[in-house]
């Protein structure tokens, strides 16, 4: 399929369901679902008002501390799971159960334990992110070719520069996607919690649901969805800039 | 001459949880001269790699010794005068040839500048120049496996352990790569252990050639090549060319049982 065909299926596929939207919109009426239509000329206003984006942005700072630490402290961790069966054991079950527990069930111990600011909602977004991201880095370390390490090891290549000159690099892809991954559960994490504590970007969401109109509430989660996948492509780019042998492989 | 490498004994088993363990080097014993070519061939299976890895340290025998100018360098693994040639090329995928071809010098602590100047002169030998940019992904196979020539040759080892390189190869690139890995070990003073499966190959790069028995690996027959060099192509029709390739060929049948 060419780039472009691609394109013009996917268009066709987003104006179909907003066409669908626009008509279920008009039949239920603003204050069920409120259609496209108005939500969009509701959308400039919020733009204009300005509130959506400062607490967003608010909101996507904390966000980015709790994913920048899980990050940090799940990708290394991940690699050692995969390459230590001691450490593997030691750690496995408790990353098994951080991934299953939803976060919405961890928000009242964390209440208790970090009360409702800034430190609560770091550390939500951080619980919520580094399953994935030490899941992925671990599966990717596990894989690495063992003919690689062989070369490595023929050439008198040491500890630490196995890691970071042989394994960190075979990682790379594995990384980008854990993070790619970790991100989507980190803005999810990041509404959820505001949401209970009502504050910031989430707590916007859940104030304006009780409003009678459901045109803002729309409006709010379009911008969550473009910012969630803006990051998403963003980083991919990354990856792809830092990684292009990688990128290349894929494509083939 | 004096021997470069003794292996004395050598014995490996692999176990195979309740079966018993699979022997698959058994009193291995050989003398490798220095400087020169030997090939070492056999069926694929026979314990080949197992014998190379032996010998750069990637794995530890179960008994026996390994010297080197009569120094003892059993299990000793990797660097420490030898370098090793891979069949799949193995090159890091995230590095171009430059970085490829460098990582063996950076990993032993060698200078920026010094590791470049290398690098430079063994990617001129192995004719990659304007490729140094490159990806592994951008070469065809052939160039990749010059690049693992030129990543084997930058640490300047005294032995070049080669195991089946031009296996993964199509027969042309193969043909070519016999000459320059020949013209390369005619200039870079090297003792060459090359391991192959393909008879034509063994007696066309070859001083001696060690006949392997299949597993348990032992020596089965050690044989002086007669022709002069530098070779070229065309020896490969003389009549005690295709002597000797029957007479190996033969060696190698009565081994196999199938
Ligand atoms: N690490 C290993 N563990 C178990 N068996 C092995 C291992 N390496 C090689 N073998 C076995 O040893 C035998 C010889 O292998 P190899 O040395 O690769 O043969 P060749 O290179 O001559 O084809 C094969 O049967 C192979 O399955
Ligand atoms: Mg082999």
């Amino acid at each position: 399929m060419t780039p472009t065909r691609k394109l013009m299926l996917q268009l066709s596929g987003i104006a179909i369901v907003l066409l669908m939207w626009e008509i279920a919109g008009r039949i239920m009426g603003e204050n069920l679902l409120a259609a496209p239509s108005i939500v969009a000329v509701t959308y400039v206003e919020l733009l204009l008002d300005g509130e959506m984006l400062i607490e967003l942005l608010n909101s996507l700072r904390q966000m980015i501390l709790g994913f920048g630490a899980a990050c940090l402290v799940g990708m290394p961790l991940g690699a050692l799971m995969g390459r230590s069966r001691l450490i593997d054991a030691l750690v496995h079950p408790w990353i098994s159960m951080i991934v299953v527990t939803s976060v919405a069930a961890l928000v009242p111990i964390f209440m208790m334990l970090f009360g409702t600011g800034f430190e609560f909602r770091v550390a939500i977004v951080f619980v919520a992110t580094i399953g994935y991201v030490v899941l992925t880095a671990y599966h990717g370390a596990r894989g690495i070719d063992p003919k690689i390490l062989d070369v490595a090891r023929s050439f008198g290549t040491g500890r630490i520069d196995t890691y970071r000159k042989v394994i960190l690099p075979a990682l790379f892809p594995y990384l980008i996607t854990g993070a790619r991954l970790g991100l989507v559960h980190a803005i999810r994490a990041m509404v959820v919690a505001e949401m209970f504590v009502i504050v910031g970007y989430g707590g916007l969401i859940f104030q304006t649901g009780l409003d009678l109109s459901t045109a803002p509430i729309l409006g709010y989660l379009v911008t969550i969805m473009v910012v969630s996948i803006g990051a998403n492509v963003a980083l991919q780019r990354v990856g792809d800039r830092v990684a292009p042998w990688y990128a290349a492989r894929m494509a083939r | 001459m004096t021997a470069k490498l003794e292996l004395k004994r050598l014995a490996k088993a692999f176990p195979r949880g309740s079966e018993p363990p699979l022997e698959v080097v058994r009193d291995f014993t050989l003398e490798i001269r220095n400087l020169e070519f030997l090939s070492v061939i056999g069926p694929s299976g026979c314990g080949k790699s197992t014998l190379l890895r032996l010998i750069d340290g990637l794995i530890l025998a179960d008994s026996g010794r390994i010297l080197m100018d009569g120094r003892d360098v059993t299990g000793v693994v990797g660097g420490e005068g030898r370098g090793m040639v891979f069949q799949s090329f193995d090159l890091f995928p995230w590095r171009t040839t430059r970085g490829n071809v460098e990582f063996g010098l950076e990993v032993a602590g060698a200078g920026k500048a010094e590791r470049r100047e290398r690098a430079e002169h063994y990617i001129r030998l192995v004719g990659l120049e304007g490729f140094e940019d490159a990806y592994p992904h951008e070469l065809s196979g052939g160039m990749q496996q010059r690049v693992g020539f030129a990543r084997a040759l930058a640490i300047r080892p005294e032995i070049l352990l080669m195991d089946e390189p031009f296996g993964a190869l199509d027969v042309q690139t193969r043909d070519i790569l016999q000459d320059e890995l020949l013209n390369i070990w005619s200039t870079e003073q090297k003792t060459v252990l090359f391991v192959t499966h393909s008879i034509e190959e063994a007696i066309y790069l070859a001083d001696r050639i060690v006949v392997i028995s299949p597993r348990p690996a032992r020596v089965e027959r050690i044989i002086e090549v007669p022709f002069d060099r530098p070779r070229h192509e065309r020896i490969k029709s003389l009549p005690e060319f295709l002597q000797l390739r029957q007479e190996i060929w033969s060696l190698l049948k009565e081994g196999v049982k199938i």
